[in-house]
Parts: C-alpha cells; structure tokens; sequence
C-alpha cells in the first residue's frame, strides 16, 4: 500500500470526524493496526482533534454535578447479574423403557418448572428494582426531613426573639444606592444579647465577608465578622460580643476574617437603634 | 487556593471510573465535565436541552465503562464520540436536521457560521481565539461532519462539491488546526 497517498486523501480525517460508513471505519481500523505510519498520522490528528475539542470547553451550570450524580445512582446498570438460565438435571434413561403417560408427564413437569423458574426469576428482578427504588426514595426522603427540620428550628429561633418583649428589632437599610439590600438585628439591651439575619445581602464574594459594627458614641465597635453561609437564608446568628450600648448597627464588606475597622465604601447597611 | 488537583492518566482514570465511587465522579465532572459540555453545546444551541445532553452522556459513560477498549482508541476520543453522538441524536430526534434541508447548503452554512458566533461570546480560553483563525470553509467541513454527523456523501451533497474533495478539505482542515496548534 501507498501510505502518502492514503494519508494525503484524507480518509483519516474524515474516519476521526465521524463521517465514515461503518464498513469504511472497519477498514480504516484495520488499515491503521497494520501499517506503523498510518498509526503515527492518525495519532497527530487526534492530538489536534483533542486540543480542537478543549478550545469548546463551556463553563458548567452551578449545580448541575449534583443533579447528575443523582441521576447516576437511579441510572446504575443491572443488566449481567448473574442471570443463568434455569438448570435442568440430565434424565438418566432406566432400563426399562418408560410407559408414554410417564414420558408425557415428566415432559409436562418440565415445561412446567422452566415456566415456573422464568416466572420467578422475573419476579425476583422486578422486586429487586423495586427494593432499590424504593433505598433511594427514602434516602432523599431523609434528606429533605432533615432540611426541613432545620429550617423549621431556624424559625422557631425567629419566633421566640420576635415575642421577647426586651428584643428590640433594628432593621438595616441599604447605603448604597441603586442596591436594594437589608438586614436585621435583635437586640436585648439588657442582657447584651443580639442576633443578626442578612438574609437581604447578597452572598459575599470569594475571600470577602461581611462584618458586623456598633456604632457607640460616633466610633464603630468590631462586633465580629458573619458566616458566609448566612447570606440569602432566613438563619440568625449569635453576635458573640455582648453588646450593652450603641447608637446605631451597620455591616460592611471585609476581607476574610474581617477588619479592625470598617472600610467606609463597603458599608451596605445600617440602622439606627 | 487549594489548586492541588490530583491529574490521572487515561489509565488511570479507567480504573478509577470502574470504582463508580462520588471521587470518581468528581474528578470527571471537572477535568472533562467542561469539553463535553462545549461538545454538547456545539450541536444542540438550546442551553437546558444541553445540560439534559450532558446527563445522558455522563450515564452513558458511567454505564458503559466496562466496554471501554483501550486497545480501540483513547479514553478522551471514547468520551467525546459518546457526547456527539448523543447530542446528535438528540438533534435528530427533535427534527432539526431536515432531510428537505440537506439540498439548501446556504441555510446549514449560515446556521453552522451562527453557531460559532454565538459559542465565541462565551469564550474564556485563548485557544478558542486560535480556533477561530480557522477558514471558513474548512469550519463548515468541521461542522458538519464532527457536529452534525452528516456522512461523506451527504455533505458532498450539500456541499455541491465531489466526494474525494470532501475528504482532502477535511484533510486540509485539520491541517491548519495542527498547524494553529504547533504555534
């Protein structure tokens, strides 16, 4: 065979492209498993198919690993397990020949029993796919009572704040214009207790945090910073620090772990008490 | 920050596959999640179809790693073919390839030449500029055949020209591709 000349027409292109016959892709295989050169050439163009293909990668849709990997668990094969067909023990001829009702009724008993084993089997797979369906349901089931029950402790922890008579609710509006944006502390002066929901502040940006501030007497006091799981959910946290006096509540946006004071232009809340 | 990404070969990977555990997936999710993706979004333009596209190749390729033959090809191609070939079923299955339509090559021009227009705006990777230098004519060639699985035949058809130039523009196509990629 003339390899240059079979490298030149382009058979090999159009074989990774996909745009063979299945015949031609069969003789195309079995051309390039015996001819090195053909094996060579065939390898440059797939190095410059696979680095066509990287230059399409997309970015993946957030979430969309989950999803898939759900998908993954109900999709799991079960096709070749172990599936056999019915056995049947080899029938020893006896010395004397068997009367025809015999013959029919063994026959009879045979057919039978294979009826009876597929019948079975089937039976048997059916409940086995049933039985992991079923794992999996109450798997997810788990999950989301679990999530719910959380939530469900998040509110009750609202509830309980809101009807404490002492708690005083201080309601952070935006300070940056054009950006609609709020939270809310409770405060018990008393006790110096307060909690803090910033369910109306957009998730901090990677390495950043938001940080909580008292303003007492014009100067604001640290107050810790706020877990980044807090944005966008209806969950309180716990300011650490006791608070017994301020004026006003303000959260600013801060590196990670938080500033000794707050950096004025990523101020993007406050609220008088 | 914490970049340090374990990289397993091809064989490797097989293996690691073969285990079907959630690291497993992982790691394929992100070191190839984003080029089936890219593949998938190639042939079909709808952004919610392709990621039901991608679901079924990940199935595919979750199900079928068994079958993989090492000896048959790479790993990388294996996955590839699988996400073509399912977006192009899909494809087909939606009737957007008409068989009417194989005679008007203008209309699939032109169609092809807007589905990489619309891709580049998502471009984050040089590479992708690289592409983009490729002749236009050779991009149709691409295009159909690599994202619409039209045969030889039928591309020679649409395209109006004979079937062994076909081949040799293939050629040439993936010619200025290596030579865009040697540089």
């Amino acid at each position: 065979m003339n390899t240059r000349e079979y490298i030149e027409s382009g058979i090999l292109e159009a074989y990774l492209l996909g745009s063979l016959t299945k015949e031609e892709t069969r003789q195309v295989e079995a051309d390039v498993a015996m001819y090195p050169e053909l094996k060579e050439e065939m390898k440059a163009i797939e190095n410059a198919m696979q680095l066509f293909t990287t230059s399409l990668a997309k970015e993946l849709p957030a979430g969309l690993d989950n999803k898939i990997w759900a998908a993954l668990q109900f999709a799991s094969p079960n096709a070749g397990d172990g599936h056999t067909a019915p056995k049947v023990i080899p029938f020893t001829p006896e010395y004397r020949k068997p009367a025809r009702w015999q013959l029919a009724a063994i026959w009879i008993g045979l057919v039978g029993s294979l009826l009876l084993n597929a019948f079975l089997f089937k039976q048997g797979q059916n409940t086995k796919s049933d039985r992991e369906e079923l794992s999996a349901k109450v798997f997810m089931l788990e999950h989301e009572q679990k999530d719910l029950a959380y939530l469900l402790s998040e509110y009750q922890k609202n509830k309980t704040m809101m009807t404490d008579t002492s708690m005083q609710t201080i309601v952070m509006h935006t300070v940056q214009p054009g950006h609609p944006m709020a939270a809310t502390v409770y405060w018990s002066k008393n006790n110096g207790v307060a909690y803090v929901s910033v369910d109306g502040l957009p998730a901090a940006p990677k390495g950043m945090q938001y940080q909580l501030w008292v303003m007492q007497d014009g100067k604001p006091v640290d107050m810790g910073v706020i877990s980044n799981d807090m944005p966008s959910t209806p969950a309180m946290q716990k300011v650490i620090k006791s608070v017994t006096t301020g004026q006003a509540f303000a959260i600013s946006l801060e590196k990670e772990g938080g500033s000794p004071s707050p950096t004025m232009a990523n101020i993007y809340v406050m609220g008088k008490a | 920050m914490s970049n340090t990404t374990i990289i397993y070969n091809e064989e490797e990977l097989v293996l690691l596959l073969k285990q079907q555990s959630r690291e497993a997936f992982n790691y394929l999710y992100r070191q190839y999640g984003p080029v089936l993706f890219g593949v998938v979004n190639k042939v079909v333009y709808d952004e919610q179809t392709a990621q039901d596209v991608l679901q079924d190749v990940f199935v595919k390729i979750w199900n079928n790693i068994e079958q993989y033959d090492a000896n048959k090809g790479r790993l990388y191609t294996w996955m590839i073919n699988i996400a073509r070939n399912s977006s192009i079923d899909k494809l087909r299955s939606k009737g957007e390839i008409m068989k009417g339509k194989i005679r008007t090559g203008d209309d699939i021009v032109n169609n092809v030449e807007q589905g990489m227009k619309t891709e580049q705006a998502t471009d984050t990777i040089g590479l992708k500029k690289m592409v983009a230098g490729l002749k236009p004519e050779y991009e149709t060639i691409i295009s159909l055949a690599y994202f619409k699985g039209y045969t030889l035949d039928e591309i020679s058809k649409t395209l109006e020209i004979p079937l062994g130039t076909v081949k040799t523009r293939m050629r040439s196509a993936i010619k200025q591709l290596r030579e865009i990629f040697n540089n």
